[in-house]
Order: structure tokens, then C-alpha cells, then sequence
């Protein structure tokens, strides 16, 4: 087998500009659960002791081989830290092991009819920002506006140390999962509830045109500033749920595309890749992505999208990534895994413009052998035939 | 007056339709019988559904509006004769996991094709399905999950239906994004979906000679 000729971050930058890396880039993206089940203590635990997270997160990383690309471990915050800053993530109410629910449960998110319709209006004047951390913030969490100030001054240190700590692992990370990289429409669909935010979308579409405008010029504000302040190149979007597993294209044709095409321009004219994290299935929707600019989008799938009739769409146009399963690496046998991820390297990464990840997160109930035999099989397939 | 009923339903047309289910309840037309429009509205949809004409939004927006009309029509329905139903289904998410959205989806389905739901709602301790099984002898038992680390939950419940002896007199079923064939097999379940319409007809083709579809 030869060695590696390439840095993680010359790696995952080939993977993106679709030329051919010396091996396939391996991407995690984790919060805490798997974390905890591999160390064999509960997620409550995990939580309440930042340090020894910490530890156990380098650990893993050591332990398994280590990975390119780290999609945003939250490293370095504390349990209040860590769900304030998801729960102004992701806009809903959130609850956490050792806070809200027996220690060994995942963090669950508790999806309720928080924002309303009269919201949409507001939000269509102010901006999202303005709204969340003025008002609606305090509908999802409990907290003060001095204990949210504090939180907003030490979330960018602990992003930079994030960030800095993967760089002494030689791990390229990206604009992390931070507050302002959940899509405008999945912002909205997450603070509505799925089922109120359909119904306005069919019965009252056009409050939603006018706040998804409003969004999405700040977005695309925030994410420009935000990748310049972490000199980053790559930004996350989060969607899981404008493709067509969910709406018929009448709804993704004028509540989402549009959008998204104006963000990934804005984005590429400052030379900012936008790494779409697309859970559910996007098969109806993948031909559109054909219409974005060459190398301008990563495409993470969760393993329910055909990432195999995905390639063969864009091939040689943008990248892929993800796709190994939750359930394959739960309850999968480590040969399940290798021979899946061999057949993702040959298939979607043969030419190129594959990053070989998790589709969606690590599983909560991951089983560490088959975290280690995804990460040795991205490692060494490639270069024990050349 | 039946066919614009359903037609509204089928178009998604909610306000019309409510208002047709509420003037002709209480014009003291057959409750049953207003029903039976909502439910031949629903199969519509789902046939739809399933040649790929509708997506899931519109199976949500059918499935709210049919919920909204039985709420209408059920202080009617109980003055006259409940019709039986055609099976009865205990549906939980399992401890661990608090996601809901798909089973209750798949719970109006149900209902409005003529099952009896037991919808046990989230984060269920599996000592309770294995109660509520006892108590209602369902046909069909359907776990739906979202978190992987729910999935040691679901195969607990199904070794407690082994060791009480009882697994056999039903159908497991499970759904849920993250489910895949594996995940039936690991848990010893006879059926899984990440389709509702296809978990209908899973339900139906098991119940023939019950149900007439």
C-alpha cells in the first residue's frame, strides 16, 4: 500500500472541486451521543463534564484513525452552552439528558406550533436574527436576555476553538453548525411544526414569500460575514425538508429553489462552497442541482436518496457525500460496513467528487467497530490497490 | 352533494369541505354516511399517493382535514351505532425516542380507512405496549422511531410479545426514516416502512375477508 500524499485540507478541497484526492476525504459530523456510547457512559455525563468531553472526542478520534472533516463537534461547551446554542440553531424547543430527560436518552427536539402566523410578518420586517433573539428565543428556552448575551459573546470563541483544536489534528472543519446555517424554509417549518407550516404553505403562501425573501438576504448577509470572520470556504445549509420526499414541485419550485439558487450564487461569488446537509429522500429534486454553478455545492445525503443515480446526474458537476446509513452503522457487522463503503468509493468516488461520511449525524446507537471500519475503509481501500 | 365531498377532500379544498361536513350534520343527515365520503376522499388521496401524483404535504393536509371532520362529526357518530371496525392497531413510539410526526399521520390513515388506533403516543416504557396489547388484542402492532438508540426498545418489546407468549396473534410493524429491512430483521418485526400508504396496504392485505379493498 503507498502513502497518503495529500493534507486533510488539500484532500477534502479536491474531493469539492471535483478532482480525483489520493484517497476518498472521510467526514464525521457528531454531537453527543455517539461520542458517549463509544466511551460507555451516559449522554447526561458526556454533558456535564466539558473537559472530559473533550477528551473522549480526541480519543475517538485517535482511537479510530481520525477523519479529514469535522462538521461541527461542539468542542468546549458546557451542557446550557451546548443546548442554547442548539436550540438557536435549530429554533425549536429542545431537551437535553441530565437537564430534561433520563440520562442515557439522545437530545430530543420537541417539535410544536411555536412560531405563528402573525410571526411571518414580523419576521418579513426585522429579519430572523432581529425576531429570534428579541422574541423568539425566549418562547423555546428558558433564559434571561443577560444569561443569552453572554451566551451570543462566548459561542464565537468556542467556534474559533473548535476550529483551532482540529487544526492541531490536521482536520479541516468548515463554518461550523452554528445559529445561521438552518435554511430559511427549514427555519420556518421547524418554528411552525411540519404539519401547520404545509398548511401555509397551501392556504397562506404568500406571508411566507415575503419572510423567506427577508431570510434569505440576511442569510446569505450572515453566512458571507460569518465564513470571512472564521476564514472559511465551505459553509453548512441545513435542509431536511423541502425535497420531494416532503413537497411536490409546484412548493419546492417556488418556496425553496429560488432561494437557494440566489444563496449559492451570492455564496460562489465570494469563492464560498455551500455544503447542503439534505436528510430525507431528495431523489425527485437531485436533477435541479444541475442548474447551480460547477464545484459550487457539496451535497451531504442521509442514505435515503439514491446516491448512485445522484452520481450518474452530476457527475463531474458537483460533489457527494454521506449516504452510509444509520441503521448499517447501528446494527450493521463491520463487514456490512467495508463492503458498503467499498461500493460507495467505487461507485460515487472512482472519478472523484466524493467525501465518504455518515448520511445525516452519527447514530446515537452507533457501535464503535463500525465507526472504525468506515474510517480504515475510506483510509486504506483506495490506496491498497494502487 | 357525496362526490363534491370527497372531491374537496381529494383537492385539498379544507374550508369547503368542513363546511359541508358541519351544515349536513346538523341538517341531521347520517353521520355515518358523511363519514364514508371523508373516508372514500382519503382513499383518493392516497391512490394518488401512490402513482406518485401527491406527495406527502398533501397526504398531511388530507389527513388534517379529515381528522377536523371526525371531531365535527363524532358527537353525531355517538348518538348513532359506531360501525365495527374493520381491525384494531396499537401504535407507539418507543422509550427514548420523543418524534411522533409520522405515526400520527399514519393514525389518521389508519382511522380513516376503519381501524381502531390505539395511539399510545411518544416515549412509551415498553411494560405499557406490552399491557395495552393485552388489554385491546390487537391485529396489528406498529412502532414508529426516528432515533437509532430507540431500536434496543423496539427489539426489547418484541422479545416481552416472545416471552408472553402472545407475538404471534399480530402483526409488528415498523416505520420511520431511519428504518431499513436490517432493522425489521433485528427486530424481529414482520413488516417495515418508511410509507404510510404502504403500511395501509400492508394492514389491509392482512385483514382480506375483513375488509373488502
Amino acid at each position: 500500500m503507498i502513502s497518503e500524499s495529500m493534507t486533510s485540507q488539500e484532500r477534502v478541497a479536491a474531493a469539492i472541486g471535483l478532482d480525483k484526492p489520493d484517497r476518498v476525504p472521510i467526514a464525521i459530523l457528531a454531537t453527543a451521543c455517539p461520542f458517549a456510547r463509544i466511551a460507555h457512559i451516559t449522554n447526561a455525563q458526556f454533558y456535564s463534564d466539558e473537559e472530559r468531553a473533550n477528551e473522549i472526542i480526541y480519543k475517538v478520534f485517535d482511537d479510530s484513525g481520525g477523519w479529514d472533516l469535522d462538521l461541527g463537534s461542539l468542542v468546549g461547551s458546557s451542557i446550557l452552552m451546548n443546548k442554547a446554542i442548539m436550540s438557536l440553531a435549530l429554533g425549536l424547543r429542545l431537551e437535553y439528558p441530565g437537564l430534561d430527560l433520563p440520562d442515557h436518552y439522545a437530545y430530543q427536539a420537541r417539535e410544536e406550533e411555536v412560531l405563528k402566523p402573525e410571526d411571518y410578518e414580523t419576521i418579513a420586517e426585522v429579519g430572523w436574527t432581529e425576531f429570534m433573539l428579541n422574541d423568539f428565543i425566549y418562547r423555546i428556552l428558558n433564559i434571561t436576555p443577560v444569561e443569552l448575551d453572554d451566551i451570543m459573546n462566548a459561542m464565537v470563541p468556542i467556534f474559533f476553538k473548535g476550529k483551532e483544536e482540529w487544526a492541531k489534528r490536521g482536520v479541516a472543519t468548515m463554518y461550523p453548525p452554528s445559529p445561521f446555517t438552518n435554511h430559511p424554509f427549514f427555519r420556518l417549518s421547524l418554528g411552525r411544526s411540519m404539519v401547520k407550516f404545509t398548511e401555509d404553505l397551501y392556504y397562506n403562501p404568500d406571508m411566507i414569500d415575503k419572510a423567506l425573501k427577508k431570510m434569505t438576504h440576511e442569510f446569505i448577509e450572515t453566512l458571507i460575514s460569518g465564513c470571512q470572520l472564521f476564514d472559511s470556504k465551505v459553509t453548512l445549509v441545513v435542509e431536511e425538508r423541502a425535497g420531494g420526499f416532503f413537497y411536490p414541485p409546484k412548493i419546492f419550485e417556488r418556496f425553496w429553489w429560488p432561494y437557494t439558487m440566489e444563496i449559492v450564487d451570492a455564496l460562489w461569488s465570494e469563492g464560498i462552497v455551500t455544503w447542503f446537509h439534505l436528510d430525507t429522500s431528495w431523489d425527485k429534486n437531485i436533477h435541479y442541482f444541475k442548474q447551480l454553478p460547477r464545484g459550487s455545492a457539496v451535497l451531504a445525503l442521509d442514505g435515503t436518496t439514491n446516491i448512485f443515480a445522484a452520481k450518474e446526474v452530476l457527475r463531474g458537476h458537483l460533489c457527494l457525500a454521506g449516504d452510509v446509513q444509520a441503521a448499517l452503522l447501528s446494527i450493521g457487522k463491520v463487514e456490512e460496513v467495508e463492503a458498503y463503503c467499498k461500493k460507495l468509493i467505487d461507485e460515487v468516488g472512482g472519478d472523484g467528487g466524493f467525501i465518504l461520511s455518515s448520511g445525516c449525524e452519527l447514530p446515537a446507537a452507533i457501535k464503535p467497530d463500525n465507526l472504525k471500519a468506515m474510517i480504515k475503509t475510506g483510509k486504506t481501500y483506495e490506496l491498497s490497490k494502487k | 352533494m357525496r362526490e363534491d365531498l370527497s372531491a374537496d377532500i381529494v383537492e385539498l379544498n379544507r374550508d369547503k369541505a368542513l363546511a359541508a361536513v358541519k351544515v349536513r350534520a346538523e341538517r341531521g343527515e347520517d353521520p355515518l354516511a358523511i363519514l364514508d365520503e371523508c373516508r372514500l376522499g382519503m382513499s383518493l388521496v392516497g391512490e394518488r399517493f401512490q402513482a406518485g401524483d401527491y406527495f406527502l404535504a398533501e397526504l398531511i393536509l388530507s389527513a388534517e382535514i379529515f381528522k377536523k371532520a371526525v371531531v365535527i362529526l363524532e358527537p353525531y357518530i355517538a348518538k348513532a351505532q359506531s360501525p365495527k371496525p374493520i381491525g384494531k392497531v396499537v401504535l407507539a413510539t418507543l422509550e427514548g425516542d420523543i418524534h411522533d410526526l409520522g405515526k400520527n399521520i399514519f393514525a389518521i390513515i389508519l382511522k380513516s380507512k376503519g381501524f381502531e388506533v390505539f395511539d399510545m403516543g411518544a416515549d412509551v416504557p415498553p411494560v405499557r405496549v406490552l399491557e395495552k396489547v393485552r388489554e385491546t388484542n390487537p391485529d396489528f402492532v406498529g412502532f414508529s422511531v426516528l432515533i437509532t438508540s430507540a431500536f434496543d426498545s423496539m427489539r426489547q418489546v418484541a422479545n416481552m410479545f416472545e416471552e408472553a407468549g402472545i407475538r404471534r396473534q399480530f402483526k409488528l410493524m415498523v416505520g420511520g426514516g431511519v428504518t431499513t429491512p436490517a432493522v425489521r430483521d433485528y427486530i424481529g418485526a414482520d413488516f417495515q416502512t418508511t410509507d404510510a400508504i404502504e403500511g395501509l396496504h400492508y394492514c389491509i392485505s392482512n385483514m382480506k375477508g375483513v375488509c373488502n379493498d
